[in-house]
């Protein structure tokens, strides 16, 4: 909760610098920027920081006018990222070494949601669904619908060393890329297992703060997983893979008991071994740029791994957007935005895709369900300039593209 | 009848106004761990004009109204000193008006941060000179012109930024719009000389901590970034302090061009290296105070020959030179080239969790400056039994002391003095008694400093209190600047109750 953090809370200095760093550097937050010129400084983390020290002193309530505003963050890490900077090994800055933003607002989302004033509206749907038997996915589909897609491979294993966690959002909205993602692997050689018992990993519950249903789905897919005999399980969500990795052995106080990879580390190893049978087209150069997700890079360090795997594929040349890696801007879906703020969400992605046209990329790419998925409801608004100067697609949609 | 809040509405538009409890909360800080006001209404105007019509609504309704840049006073000067009163975020008001190249001036809306302003200008090969504050280039011009900002770079070479001031405008308390420098000359056409026809009025507005009007537009001198600088740290002997004074006072008799020079005090390099703030530092036998300075020239040439001039004086001290690596220990190297010019606070805030300063920033003449901060040190002794108290309650003492002092134009040292101590929330639960120490011990050092004669660089909310509580102003001269108040400002609408100018008798 976040009285148990007041250290965390109370080690912000109010400098300043969640809202613009030094010259030559960068923007921090995608909400406040979003918001132009009705950004208050309650969209940015010093304002939150300011209100938040105001609850904790007991001056101000919980209440659900905060929920709504508290809500409107991606958790996108940038502000963690700007306070803790130094871009050099040899100086650290103090508050990195105990103040994490995230931690903060994932408390504070959990004292709301406690308190009775979260879930906001569209999140307690997404909640229901997760907990409903019938669905256990955020998506209120029926939990057989999970599944569907896997009726086109029936070679797919029930047990195995090396397990797909399917995740919702792929399988429910995305299948044509998840079965191009089996192309590849069964191209590649690649034998898997699938559990068709898995439920929804969590995420949401957990960027929500809402953590009683995050607590029995992640119980219920380690012991599913385990009873697979996975040593290594991978997923093409990165949500998913934020949560296994780094939420389950946080909640659950100890390691997982399989390895937990993302499908770019898996295709970089086919890739690096050539077992993907590409067929490249003669003469094809395009320019892509790849998009950095938040729960992959930020959260959890995996940036050169996804850009090693774009780089491999034939008739590529990766450029990069002024913000990659750690100082990548947001997609503007994550922590619950998409749902909740779906118009704030888009506005956010507007701003990375023109960047991405910005960058002189013929294609802007990611290995995310959020960020594409949101990526593509902004682009379907935006002008026809912008779209005939630049196409988006998934990572392993481009892979399979070129087998 | 309209309500107050409906007047100020019709004037920005529902859309930049708020009197949400949320929103008013999160203006209600600053930098500082203990102060807060909470306003009843935020407004973010779009220019001078309804700056004006806000302001005259103010005085309609007897409101109080406080202006806020960037947000980064140390001393609660962005946000009411009472809980009430309208903050006026400027942030909205964040454009380049124009950049003229060939007269090297720039004019912008007053609530542009530094970085943006420079990160505009690093494109023409042209910067500020003087960087702002060293509370970090989120600080906006404004903000910077109304408190003397120098710690951000280029203090010595350029001295503060109100010195780069060409022109302003200027809303005044009252409403009326007026500019100054060149540009009160109405025939003029382009902002390029604060100094001229009759008094500077300009200066009226500088460094007045927003009491008397509100800054809308800056023009600012600008300059040519050289293309070649060097950038060297030292490690000093004993009696370090003495040692930089005589370092400073030679670079100042000899009329060398330091771009900056800097001194931090032992305590602080040994307490950040046992922190693990410094790595760079900690193969150093001898955890003493480290001097370093950056020089900027126009030809490599010009570069040797000052390197040489100014490493003749700091040898003589006896100063061990480190490399010239960042992972060699130049700290000096790191603050030019990679941390974007000097953000000197940055790294110092929150040494550990939740230890914050309660500064008292200021400049002396530099031959004092040793003795100053040996009585800082005196006070922080004579007051251990209250420091003691918090140090129960918190497990880690608070420390008086200073930041990196800097050598600033007019042959003065910058201090970043004060102490770092803890807020009255602390682990969970509130400590009045936190708070009422910290109050007193606050008051207690800038009474002591004040003593010392010295020129505060910002002041806020509780400085410029403090300072007329303890008959800091010769009473002639504050009447005087409550004249000028009162002229401008017969309601005391504007910023109020700094200086303890409250609109009553």
């Amino acid at each position: 909760m976040l009285g148990s953090y007041p250290n965390l809370q109370k080690g912000c200095g109010d400098c300043g610098f969640s809202i613009r760093r030094a010259v030559g550097r960068y923007l921090t937050c995608p909400v406040k920027e979003s918001k132009g010129e009705e950004g208050f400084e309650i969209y940015f983390s010093r304002g939150r920081m300011n209100v938040l020290k105001s609850v904790l002193e007991g001056k101000l309530p919980l209440s659900r006018e905060l929920a709504e505003f508290a809500y409107q963050c991606t958790e996108c890490a940038n502000c963690t990222e700007v306070c803790h900077e130094t871009h050099n090994e040899n100086l650290v800055l103090n508050t990195s070494k105990w103040i994490d933003h995230y931690k903060v607002w994932d408390a504070l989302r959990k004292d709301l949601v406690e308190a009775g004033f979260a879930p906001l509206d569209r999140h307690v749907d997404l909640v229901d669904y997760m907990n409903n038997d019938a669905m256990k996915n955020p998506y209120g589909e029926d939990f057989a619908k999970k599944f569907a897609w896997a009726s086109d491979f029936p070679n797919i294993k029930d047990k195995g060393d090396l397990v797909f966690f399917a995740g919702c959002t792929m399988p429910l909205r995305q299948q044509d890329t998840l079965k191009n993602m089996m192309s590849i692997l069964i191209a590649a050689g690649m034998e898997m297992a699938l559990s068709k018992e898995e439920w929804c990993c969590g995420s949401i519950g957990a960027r929500i703060g809402e953590y009683k249903s995050v607590n029995e789905l992640m119980k219920h897919n380690i012991d599913i997983l385990k009873n697979m005999g996975a040593k290594t399980v991978f997923t093409a969500c990165a949500g998913c893979y934020r949560t296994l990795k780094k939420d389950y052995p946080e909640i659950l106080g100890e390691e997982l008991p399989f390895e937990m990879k993302h499908i770019t580390e898996v295709l970089v190893e086919l890739l690096n071994t050539n077992q993907v049978p590409f067929k490249p087209k003669e003469g094809e150069r395009l320019k892509v740029t790849y998009h950095d997700p938040c729960h992959l890079g930020r959260h959890m360090d995996l940036y050169e791994i996804p850009r090693e795997v774009v780089a491999k594929i034939p008739g590529v040349e990766l450029i990069e957007m002024k913000r990659n890696r750690k100082h990548a801007w947001c997609c503007g879906a994550g922590g619950g935005v998409k749902s909740q703020f779906p118009d704030l969400a888009k506005d956010i992605s507007k701003e990375r895709i023109r960047e991405a046209v910005e960058s002189g990329a013929d294609i802007l790419t990611t290995s995310c369900p959020f960020c594409i998925g949101n990526f593509r409801d902004a682009y379907e608004e935006m002008e026809p300039e912008i779209k005939e100067k630049i196409q988006l697609i998934d990572v392993i949609d481009f892979i399979a593209s070129k087998i | 009848m309209p309500t107050a809040y409906q007047k100020l509405e019709n004037i920005v538009s529902n859309k930049y106004i708020s009197d949400n409890l949320i929103v008013r909360h999160a203006y209600s800080r600053n930098v500082d761990p203990v102060l807060q006001g909470v306003p009843d209404i935020v407004i973010r105007p779009k220019d001078a004009k309804e700056i004006s019509e806000i302001l005259k609504v103010a005085n309609q309704e007897n409101i109080p109204v406080t202006p806020r840049g960037g947000g980064d006073c140390e001393q609660g000067g962005s946000k009411p000193i009472e809980d009430g009163g309208i903050v006026l975020d400027l942030k909205r008001m964040n454009n380049i008006i124009n950049l003229d190249e060939e007269n090297l001036i720039v004019t912008v809306e007053a609530g542009i941060s530094w970085a943006k302003l420079n990160e505009y200008l690093c494109h023409y090969g042209l910067y500020t000179g003087c960087m702002g504050p060293s509370s970090g280039m989120t600080a906006s011009i404004g903000g910077g012109v109304s408190h003397y900002s120098s710690g951000g770079g280029g203090a010595y070479k350029y001295g503060s930024c109100t010195e780069l001031v060409a022109s302003l405008e200027v809303v005044l308390p009252t409403g009326e719009i007026i500019e100054t420098g060149s540009q009160a000359n109405k025939f003029s056409k382009t902002p390029f000389n604060r100094f001229g026809n009759g008094p500077d009025l300009t200066g009226l507005f500088c460094g007045d901590n927003g009491i008397m009007g509100v800054k809308t537009k800056v023009s600012l001198h600008i300059f040519p970034k050289p293309p070649f600088a060097y950038y060297k740290t030292f490690l000093m002997r004993r009696k370090s302090q003495q040692a930089t004074a005589k370092i400073f006072s030679e670079i100042c008799h000899k009329g060398y061009e330091v771009y900056d020079a800097y001194y931090l005090d032992d305590l602080m390099v040994r307490f950040g290296c046992e922190l693990g703030l410094f790595p760079m530092w900690d193969s150093l036998k001898r955890k003493k105070a480290i001097f370093f300075y950056t020089l900027e020239a126009n030809s490599e040439v010009e570069l040797d020959e000052k390197i040489k001039q100014l490493d003749e004086i700091i040898i003589s001290e006896k100063c061990e030179e480190l490399g010239p690596e960042i992972s060699d220990g130049n700290i000096a190297k790191w603050h030019y080239t990679e941390q974007g010019h000097w953000q000197m606070y940055h790294n110092l805030w929150g040494m550990v969790p939740a230890y914050e300063p309660l500064s008292a920033e200021c400049t002396v003449p530099i031959n004092i400056f040793p003795e100053v901060l040996q009585d800082i040190g005196q006070w922080e002794m004579e007051n251990n039994e209250d420091i003691n108290k918090i140090e129960e309650i918190t497990k880690m003492r608070p420390v008086a002391g200073s930041g990196p002092i800097s050598l600033e134009k007019g042959n003065v040292a910058g201090l970043a003095t004060g102490f770092n101590t803890y807020a009255s929330y602390y682990d969970g639960e509130i400590h009045e008694i936190i708070e009422e120490i910290n109050l007193k011990l606050w008051r207690s050092l800038i009474e002591r400093l004040a003593r010392y004669g010295v020129q505060w660089f910002m002041m806020g909310d509780f400085l410029s209190r403090v300072m007329v509580d303890v008959g800091g102003y010769s009473s002639e001269y504050y009447k005087f600047m409550k004249s000028i108040k009162k002229t401008l400002d017969p309601k005391c609408i504007l910023s109020r109750g700094k200086f303890n100018f409250w609109g009553t008798e």
